[in-house]
């Protein structure tokens, strides 16, 4: 894809005190593409949006890197004008659908807030956005609350919110983990099909890499605050280039292998930010390791398929 | 076929309702454990499955029905013969977190429930809590920690341990996976696989996730709104799905492989699941379900034999 990148996020640092919770990560997405960021908790892809919507909480500081929407800069734009931007050119929605909306006001209310409009003016066009987003009765769930929704309309609800706008770039975090597997079937055909439509960027975070083989267009595996691997999606199923993708692959119970065989197990836990040496952070639980990996970072390297892998010995990898 | 080590018969268990009509979280289940077996009990939120499993260990009084534990019957038995059963049975929660003492080391934790039934003490016990510790993957010096210096993983290893303590006939594990990491999981659906080969003890696996359900379990089981609509054995119920709604539930789960998730046929699940207060008549699928007719909007479907499963739907026949 020619176009020019939505998004661009490079080289972002995260620190929480001394530690040091994400390293270097850059990745970048295209109008009407769905970048999925996975890993497992703590790698640091939740606070990675927060740093893209400066919503960080006070204590973590961003050390390093900078954010690129639509070509301009805006690590450095004041609090106000960042404020200008979230939720018109960039929106965020969350795990917890139910959490994120204010039990105190109705359905229109908060949609009719994105547009920053009282709800009387906007109506129609909130009663609109309420049947793309596949909320049955749109007339009569306009002047509801949130309690009087199931999780998944809420998540619908937060849908609308966030796409109303028209945003360039939509951050969703977790968006259907709260949810059943039959709404979250729902929930990520109603996204590929707005981001398609809309030509909205979506930046998918999730540690669900089924979530990720269904809607993903490319893939930026995490580990410990670093970019593992990024790739087309089908190519980082296909062959891993990272000895961590591997591993995390090949330890899901899938619906196609022999049932009750022994799943690979990937050793040890992910050191905590006071563990981290100086080396590769995967090091300590990988099969491959050996003394350059425990002295020295890998840097991302282009694998020349559209690839980046993070690891001395990803040619090693079968 | 020898005698189950569980058979549930009937199960309702009704909890009063805000608006007055009870809500039905489990409205007539019957199903049976054999030894050594594992049956999962799968389902989606609300679907009245970890009812059964906390009625099956007694945590909730049932409504109606038998729950027969090793032949003996729970229903109405004196508190002695509860306090025996309860050995039989133990179980495994979803959050390690929430289901350890953190006061308690981990020894104290394992070994309380053969100090309490007075099976063992002093260094009988601790060589005991060795063992299980061992058995689970831990070390014995483990004993003397607390549950905050371990992850995640290690800590549900110790409520396993702690669950098998008193060598339960039956192991009930409620979502024993779901709180924990991709790479974690694995190294616990292995460890209760090795358990289940090693010690033969029978377990009701419950779980939304059928993937890990078919990675551990022998059959299953598929609730749907405080029924079952299908139980069978593992490879039948995969390979063939008679329930529409087991259909549906197996087409929603993503598979980790892009190219076979992206050619899968979508089965759509409109609406979502009613409410157990009011629960629609007939068939209690027939609002999502698309093959419905008037007959599954009056006619409650009986779980009846076909082929080598069960299946409560008036068209399995017809949907095969």
């Amino acid at each position: 894809m020619t176009t020019e990148p939505a998004l661009i996020v490079e080289n972002l640092s995260l620190a929480l005190g001394r530690a040091n919770l994400v390293d270097g990560v850059g990745f970048s997405v295209a109008p009407g593409e769905v970048l999925a960021l996975v890993g497992e908790s703590g790698c640091g892809k939740s606070v990675t949006a927060q740093a893209i919507m400066r919503l960080l909480a006070p204590v973590i500081r961003q050390t390093g890197g900078r954010v690129l929407l639509a070509g301009q800069d805006i690590t450095a734009l004041p609090e106000r004008a960042m404020r200008a931007l979230r939720g018109q050119a960039m929106s965020m929605i969350f795990q917890e659908p139910q959490a994120a909306l204010d039990p105190l006001a109705t359905v229109g209310t908060h949609i009719a807030e994105a547009l920053r409009r009282p709800l009387r003016d906007v109506r129609d066009q909130v009663l609109q956005m309420l049947a793309e987003v596949g909320i049955s009765d749109p007339a009569r769930r306009i002047d509801q609350y949130p309690f009087e929704l199931s999780g998944g309309m809420c998540q619908r609800v937060m849908i609308a919110c966030a796409l109303i706008s028209r945003p360039a770039v939509l951050l969703a975090d977790e968006p259907t983990t709260a949810l059943d597997v039959t709404i979250q079937a729902q929930i990520l055909d109603l996204l590929r099909r707005l981001a398609a439509e809309r030509r909205t960027a979506v930046v998918l975070i999730t540690h669900d890499m089924g979530v990720v083989a269904d809607i993903a267009d490319r893939v930026a595996v995490m580990y410990a605050g670093r970019i593992a691997e990024t790739g087309p999606t089908a190519q980082i199923f296909a062959r891993p280039r990272h000895p961590y993708t591997s591993l995390l692959l090949a330890s899901i119970p899938r619906l196609t292998d022999a049932p009750k065989s022994a799943l690979a197990v990937i050793e040890g836990r992910v050191p905590t930010p006071a563990e981290f040496g100086p080396g590769c952070r995967f090091a300590s639980r990988c099969p491959l390791a050996d003394d350059t990996c425990r002295a020295a970072t890998p840097p991302l390297r282009d694998m020349g398929d559209g690839r980046l892998s993070a690891c001395f010995h990803a040619e090693q990898l079968p | 076929m020898t005698a189950p080590v569980l058979e549930v018969t009937d199960l309702a268990v009704h909890f009063p309702g805000r608006t007055g009509a009870p809500v039905r979280a489990v409205d007539g289940v019957s199903f049976a454990v054999a030894p050594g077996e594992t049956l999962g009990l799968v389902g989606e939120s609300g679907c009245g499955k970890s009812t059964v499993s906390n009625a099956v260990v007694g945590l909730v009084p049932p409504t109606r029905g038998s729950l027969r534990v090793m032949g003996t019957e729970m229903a109405g038995a004196t508190r002695a013969t509860k306090h025996e059963i309860r050995a039989r049975v133990q179980m495994v929660f979803q959050d390690p977190v929430t289901s350890l003492n953190p006061r308690m080391s981990v020894g104290a934790a394992v070994g309380e429930p053969l100090l309490v039934r007075g099976l063992a003490s002093g260094a009988a016990l601790r060589a005991r809590v060795d063992e299980l510790l061992e058995e689970v993957g831990l070390r014995p010096e483990h004993a003397q920690r607390y549950p905050h210096q371990f992850s995640g993983g290690q800590r549900q290893r110790i409520v396993i341990a702690r669950a098998l303590a008193l060598r339960p006939d039956l192991l009930v594990c409620d979502e024993p996976v779901s709180a924990l990491d991709v790479s974690v999981r694995a190294q616990i659906l292995n460890l209760l696989v090795e358990l289940q080969q090693r010690r033969g003890m029978a377990s009701l696996f419950v779980s939304h996730d059928l993937a890990v359900v078919r990675h551990v379990c022998d059959r299953v089981a598929v609730m749907y709104l405080g029924r079952l609509v299908e139980l069978a054995p593992r490879d039948a119920l995969f390979a063939a799905p008679r329930h529409p709604y087991t259909r549906a539930l197996l087409a929603a789960v993503p598979e980790p492989d892009p190219v076979a998730q992206r050619a899968k046929p979508r089965v759509p699940l409109a609406g979502e699941i009613p409410s157990p207060s009011n629960p629609p008549p007939g068939c209690t699928f027939h609002t999502r379900c698309p093959f419905a007719t008037e007959r599954c909007r009056q006619e409650v479907p009986s779980l009846r034999p076909l082929g080598e499963s069960m299946v409560a739907c008036h068209h399995a026949e017809t949907l095969a």
